[in-house]
């Protein structure tokens, strides 16, 4: 019924859709779900797995037991999930529902997408004249993943995070380990994908609506030029692993609000934030995303001031 | 949302996904190492989708508790982008996405790496990224006096006529715009986003910081061609 009422509205449609703005806008929508899919497949599969064979008990085991510990151990364990931010939020909530405690989640949820080999190994290509690029970012984002950790563990509410987010799975109640994976994986997938279209709706839309000339008259304003770049990466929402070539190509800005920009996007973003919403809830993500922000940008200049 | 409803779409996105992928519209959106990723992705999602299929047929009304959704209404956004893909299908970016912008993206690309030497065939086709790139850059002047072949589409913009490519490096969320004014002609036949193929020769220092590094291109010969398959530079 609802395809056939679609085709009968295609010749309207696309008539629509013959304006030259929409029609861009429309190619960035679907060339944002097309990249970040895969991404969210992987950390779908990755999140049924934990679900299936690893029992909580022994990730509690492979962590220290004092959160403020636990927190930059996740930190760095981000290394090791090669993907941009869409696989990290499905992992990071299966973490939560598997007892890891939430600070320590929400660690691994930021450092996961930033400070993996590939992001590292695209800003070196991408900035051949500015080695240092890669180490600030590194350090830049492990911080900022680092304190939002030690923040939640000191000031954070378990009631923030929407009930869904920490309720445990029954533990193994006779269903074949292979039916969870399926089950659970199957699940995230619908959930998070339709918030990620969301996300890929915002990120076209602001594609076309923020003028680029903005950038090319910033010169040499230094605190101008962070306050605007870190904006552009929350509303631009770029995948970690491409928003290097896009800093590498403003290149009539300096090296620190290019930092900056490279920090903030992979931790907030506008398809991260409807990401989060939907995994951990509004009354969540109100709150998380605000702090990540201004602690990301802090984390970068603190960065930037070592390493540039 | 029911979940034979999540199934349905979780197989239409997949199918779209497939689609994409085999039949090489994907390389509008995104770039050609994404490909046999893209299958994997597709097919895990009809894999998933069916396996969830068999088991409730199978199962009847066996259900599991933790995995209702309640009043969950955001699966539903999964339907647009199978909309866009089967039923408008976007087309690659073209002249509306340069007149975005004003920087031209080849600056400084590969500035410290030095300049390879062209061949030494009549007519040199260069992509227009290099073109820029070593105007802009190549103090040694190795395109003057050459006479090269570029590849793109028609851009309008001010009164100028220009001929441009977008460069990606992920999808086509980042693109940047690459392009040299062309002059020497009259263009008017020429319709915006038509494909050219431009002969003609660099005037000498015309990519300056001035110009935002957009060089001037006299055009002896501009022939019109069909969209090429990947209409992106690397």
């Amino acid at each position: 019924m609802l395809l056939v009422l679609a085709l009968v509205l295609q010749d309207w449609l696309v008539g629509v859709l013959n304006v030259p703005v929409l029609r861009t806008a429309s190619t960035v929508f679907v060339a944002v779900c097309v990249q970040a899919l895969p991404f969210l497949v992987l950390g779908v599969l990755i999140s049924g797995a934990i679900a299936a064979f690893i029992p909580a008990s022994a990730l509690r085991r492979a962590l220290p037991k004092k959160t403020a510990l636990a927190v930059p151990v996740a930190g760095v364990a981000g290394v090791a999930l090669p993907g941009c931010e869409c696989a990290s939020v499905p992992v990071s909530r299966r973490l939560m529902q598997q007892g890891v405690p939430p600070a320590v989640a929400l660690t691994f949820l930021l450092a996961a997408p930033a400070v993996n080999p590939i992001v590292l190994v695209s800003t070196a290509v991408a900035f051949p004249n500015a080695p240092m690029m890669v180490p600030a970012r590194f350090v830049g984002a492990l911080l900022t993943a680092v304190v939002m950790g030690w923040l939640w563990t000191r000031f954070g509410k378990s009631e923030w995070i929407a009930e869904r987010a920490l309720r445990r799975l029954p533990d193994n109640d006779g269903t074949s380990r292979w039916v969870v994976f399926a089950e659970t994986a199957r699940h995230d997938l619908v959930d998070a994908g339709g918030f990620l279209v969301l996300g890929g709706v915002f990120a076209a839309a602001f594609n076309v609506l923020v003028p680029q000339a903005w950038l090319e008259t910033l010169g040499g304003q230094v605190v101008l030029a962070i306050v605007v770049l870190s904006l552009l990466a929350v509303v631009l929402a770029l995948c970690s692993e491409a928003d290097a070539f896009v800093a590498a190509s403003m290149s009539a800005l300096p090296l620190l609000p290019r930092l900056v920009f490279l920090v903030v996007g992979p931790a907030v973003d506008v398809k991260l934030i409807a990401l989060q919403a939907g995994a951990f809830g509004k009354s969540f993500a109100a709150r998380f995303a605000p702090a990540t922000f201004v602690v990301a940008i802090a984390s970068a200049l603190a960065a930037g001031a070592v390493f540039l | 949302m029911r979940r034979e409803t999540q199934n349905i779409l979780l197989v239409l996105l997949g199918g779209a996904l497939l689609k994409l992928a085999l039949t090489g519209t994907y390389l509008r959106y995104v770039k050609e190492s994404l490909q046999p990723w893209l299958v994997v992705t597709g097919a895990t999602m009809v894999v998933l989708a069916v396996v969830a299929i068999v088991r409730d047929l199978r199962g009847g009304q066996e259900h599991h508790g933790g995995h209702e959704h309640g009043s969950s209404r955001s699966p539903w956004m999964l339907i647009l982008p199978v909309f866009a893909v089967f039923l408008i299908s976007p087309p690659a970016l073209g002249a509306d996405t340069v007149n975005r912008s004003d920087r031209n993206a080849a600056q400084e690309a590969n500035a410290s790496n030095g300049f390879a030497a062209l061949p030494s065939d009549e007519v040199v086709p260069l992509s227009i990224g290099e073109f820029v790139t070593r105007t802009a850059w190549d103090d040694s002047g190795s395109l003057n006096d050459r006479t090269v072949k570029l590849t793109g589409f028609v851009v309008r913009k001010d009164g100028d006529v220009f001929v441009a490519r977008l460069t990606i490096s992920c999808c086509a969320a980042d693109a940047s715009p690459v392009k040299a004014k062309m002059v020497g002609q009259d263009f008017a036949a020429l319709p915006t986003d038509q494909w050219v193929e431009a002969t003609g020769r660099v005037v000498p220092g015309s990519a300056t910081k001035d110009t935002a590094f957009v060089p001037t291109f006299t055009v002896s010969q501009v022939v019109p061609i069909a969209t090429p398959e990947d209409t992106y530079e690397g």
